[in-house]
């Protein structure tokens, strides 16, 4: 990687990025991260699916894509492994539970979104913007499945996490990721010049998103997360039901009017 | 689906005139059914950032307060605050309205004051350089607080060469380069968090509702874009020892700009203006 030439080595982003990028040269057995080849601005990264859960055994690769703006503004994670959690080739970020994607500390750094990551996979979706709540014998299947995936740029995924044990999250570390929710952008914002993105085709994702939300999921109750997004759109739905109730109501008193007088 | 409506008249004129402060949310947004409404309050907040960076410089020139004198002009209230600064203040100096107008106000007022005060700034260069350990120690991870250190002690550095060379204009640039003026505000955020958490006790009393101190550092204090209240500002001049004077212009009854130091009785050596939602640079 000689991203010297091509960056200024004396932009913030740029030598925080490169910091990053050594700090996680060495994989460990949870997770592997690099920048692209000719780009500092995306990496790929490939994480370990959270033992004792459904995803056990799973390995899961993505994007990450960080914005000029890093580490003012978060950076946006996309999986591309199928994985029964979370939608693949959609953009997810990280924030404080319960509240805004603002709230991004730019004290986080990749290694927070990662560990946030997997501490996030068996929590419930509970029906929010990119989450699917899959049976756990589909995310048991699909993380079976998951370690043949080969990434044109990376080669063989399960090939790169390491069989070293990581550096075990410190205890700041692991209260800080508790409190980290990810969720999807309901559609990509910004144009991040190549970084297309491919829409999923899915007719069935309606249906199957809410399949098993009422499914026993893995006893990690502490991260339970609000789900605000869901309680207004359904109370707006009920809005709009009743909308249109009076609608008709008023449609039929007016013909009543027309043709009963 | 998305039906948002973008006020855009009215944000354009306050943007221009500089009276909106950082006041992000926008009253008149309809939404249709099943949007997600955050998603569009943050989509709104984005295109409403990206006006307001075309629009502000992140520290902008000196000017007389005839400007403001100005821009008040026919608000009989507000007309006679200016007039009341006018006679206390000869000039001020704009920040953009992005949620982090203290931190960069202070920083940058204060620091263009370092530029001629070598014995303050010698304190002040001490205190920063000892200030990373501190913040690591409280649990803040290491590896990036580092990285804001060194680039908050680049730009000390710089000051520390004294306005032979480097210069006020120097001083300046850097603070309208993002990527410095950012990481700037940043290390003040964490600094903040820093005393705020350490002195937790003390100011749990100002935190509203059932919010822990380290919560409300983590949501409002560290986070970048959120404004800065009371306890902001009292937290970080008690970590710097740095007093700072606040003038607050409102709809208040006062015909005068009413001051506040923090902490009390200390020599103020910032001297900000407080528009509701946002914070400039005063000069006496
Ligand atoms: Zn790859």
């Amino acid at each position: 990687m000689d991203f010297e030439g091509k960056y200024n080595i004396k932009s913030p982003a740029v030598k925080r990025l490169m910091r990053e990028a050594c700090e996680l040269k060495e994989p460990t057995e949870e997770y592997w991260a690099h920048p692209l080849d000719d780009n500092l601005f995306e990496w790929h990264f490939t994480v370990q699916g959270p033992p004792a859960t459904d995803f056990e055994g799973g390995v899961y690769h993505g994007r990450i894509l960080l914005p000029a703006e890093y580490p003012m503004k978060p950076p946006n994670i996309i999986l591309i492994t199928p994985n029964g959690r979370f939608e693949t080739n959609k953009k997810i970020c990280l924030s404080i539970s319960g509240h805004h994607p603002e709230t991004w500390q730019p004290s986080w750094s990749i290694r927070t979104a990662l560990l946030a990551l997997i501490a996030f996979m068996p929590t419930p979706g509970n029906g929010t913007i990119g989450s699917l709540d899959y049976t756990p014998e589909e995310r048991q299947m699909l993380a079976r499945k998951s370690q043949m995936l080969e990434c044109p740029s990376c080669g063989k995924v399960v090939e790169q996490l390491s069989s070293s044990v990581s550096k075990p999250p410190t205890q700041e570390e692991s209260s800080l990721i508790r409190q980290i929710a990810l969720k999807a952008e309901e559609q990509p914002v910004e144009e991040e010049g190549e970084n297309e993105e491919e829409q999923q085709p899915s007719e069935d994702k309606p249906v199957r998103q809410r399949l098993g939300v009422s499914q026993h999921l893995q006893p990690q109750s502490q991260l339970q997360h609000a789900t605000v997004g869901v309680v207004s759109s359904t109370s707006d739905s009920y809005k709009n039901w009743l909308m249109w109730f009076l609608v008709a109501v008023i449609i039929f008193l007016i013909y009543r009017r027309l043709f009963l007088v | 689906m998305l039906n948002v409506i973008v006020p855009r008249d009215l944000y354009d004129k306050t943007a221009l005139t500089g009276t909106m402060g950082d006041e992000k949310q926008v009253s008149s947004t309809t939404f249709d059914t099943d949007a997600n409404q955050d998603e569009l309050i943050m989509q709104q907040q984005r295109r409403i950032e990206k006006e307001i960076s075309e629009t502000t410089a992140l520290v902008g020139d000196l000017e007389g307060l005839g400007m403001l004198e100005d821009e008040y002009a026919g608000d009989d209230v507000y007309c006679q605050k200016v007039h009341d600064l006018a006679g206390k203040y000869k000039s001020m100096r704009r920040t953009r309205p992005d949620g982090n107008c203290f931190f960069r106000a202070f920083s940058y007022a204060y620091l263009e004051q370092l530029l001629e005060d070598r014995e303050e700034y010698e304190r002040f260069r001490d205190l920063a350089a000892k200030s990373k350990n501190s913040l690591v120690e409280l649990g803040f991870p290491q590896f990036t607080v580092e990285d804001f250190h060194d680039i908050f002690m680049e730009v000390i550095d710089h000051v520390g060469k004294g306005p032979t060379f480097f210069s006020q204009k120097e001083l300046h640039k850097m603070f309208n380069d993002q990527g410095y003026s950012d990481y700037i505000v940043v290390y003040l955020r964490l600094i903040t968090s820093g005393q705020l958490q350490r002195d937790s006790e003390f100011y749990q009393h100002f935190i509203e509702g059932d919010r822990s101190v380290a919560d409300f550092c983590h949501q409002e204090v560290e986070p970048m874009y959120k404004e800065s209240d009371h306890i902001h500002i009292i937290a970080l001049s008690a970590a710097l020892n740095v007093g700072v004077r606040v003038r607050y212009m409102d709809r208040g009854e006062a015909s005068e700009v009413i001051a506040h130091d923090f902490p009390e009785g200390i020599h103020p050596a910032v001297h900000l203006l407080y528009r509701p939602g946002h914070y400039d640079i005063l000069y006496p």
